[in-house]
């Protein structure tokens, strides 16, 4: 069962995704858009994912805030009074069958600490990660030992990927001269 | 309203520098860039790594351009050393990768290199590199939004 907190926390991040959606100011959209992210964030920490809580804090609460706010610059800001903006129908309805779409599926997530959960269908993968990455590589984090000795190649790749996004961008504004 | 009556609106609220924000920033932006550093270092120990710590170094850049302007940051981080961390660190990642390959290992076998704890050394350089690939292109991507783009048709 879901504790109070994790209650709390669910409660807060639905609320801010729906002032995210409703508010018609941009600018409170995008400070609506950061406290999701960071309760989004603070639910991660609960779920014993401070790795994953980390990324999101930094790049869901502060990167892309500020990338939002810089962008709202360059457009201009609604002069009218209303505080909620009007909602688009046959958007909302998409939404709603693709959100219900994705819930579904919800039911077929394993429970947090299924022994029978896809993570543990080879344990002796699992096993050999816990027993032996303090060992072999001298690290306490095994979440690091995996992401950098045992599956390094990977993360070569997916740090190409970002130095490549980087590049791709740059070419897509035509900045190629960028030095 | 007419197009305008708001871009005139607009140019009646120019940005202006606010002093609560950036004395908070000043204090507050060595404490977030040494956390970026810890996170990124620390990974092996605790959680977080290169990604993680890229990130909030970027987050302090962009938390100083936030404060004192951005043209004032980008005189201070210019676009060359964005170039060479990000093309830095790829390289790094790289010939850290390829050095056991010279010494009769496998790409990224860190135990190759022979010296004690080598494993662990490889890991932290491997993080520094991808911290420093994450911090300056998400920085390089802020500054060249800041820049604005204009697109013509036919332009070369």
């Amino acid at each position: 069962m879901i504790t109070l907190l994790e209650a709390a926390l669910l409660g807060f991040v639905l609320v801010s995704a729906i002032a995210t959606i409703i508010l018609r100011d941009v600018l409170a959209a995008i400070v609506a858009f950061g406290a999701y992210s960071l309760g989004l964030a603070m639910l991660w920490l609960t779920l014993q994912a401070p790795d994953v809580a980390l990324t999101e804090a930094a790049i869901g609460a502060g990167v892309t805030t500020i990338l939002f706010i810089l962008t709202l610059t360059k457009t201009v800001r609604p002069t009218d009074d209303s505080v909620f903006t009007p909602i688009n129908w046959p958007a909302a309805g998409v939404a709603v069958l693709f959100a219900g779409a994705l819930l579904w599926t919800v039911p077929a997530i394993p429970a947090i600490g299924d022994p029978s959960a896809p993570a543990w269908s080879d344990p002796e993968v699992t096993q050999f990660y816990l027993e032996s990455a303090y060992e072999q590589t001298g690290v306490e984090n095994v979440v690091t030992a995996v992401l950098a000795a045992y599956r390094g190649f990977d993360t070569f790749g997916e740090a190409v990927v970002v130095f490549a996004a980087g590049v791709a961008v740059l070419v897509v504004i035509r900045e190629e001269r960028f030095t | 309203m007419s197009e305008q009556n708001i871009q005139q609106e607009r140019a009646e609220r120019p940005y202006t520098e606010s002093s609560v924000i950036m004395t908070t920033v000043r204090i507050v932006a060595p404490f977030v860039f040494t956390y970026g550093l810890f996170v990124m270092f620390h990974g092996a120990s605790s959680s977080g790594g290169g990604f993680q710590g890229g990130a909030i170094v970027a987050a302090m850049v962009l938390m100083l351009a936030f404060a004192f302007g951005i043209e004032p940051t980008q005189r201070w981080f210019k676009n060359t050393a964005i170039v060479l961390l990000a093309t830095g660190g790829v390289l790094a990642f790289l010939f850290i990768g390829i050095g056991p390959l010279l010494l009769d290992g496998t790409f990224l076998e860190y135990s190759a290199y022979g010296f004690k704890k080598a494993p662990k050394y490889g890991i932290e350089g491997v993080e520094l590199g991808i911290g420093a690939i994450v911090a300056s292109v998400i920085s390089g991507l802020f500054f060249a939004i800041a820049r604005g783009f204009e697109y013509t048709e036919g332009q070369q």
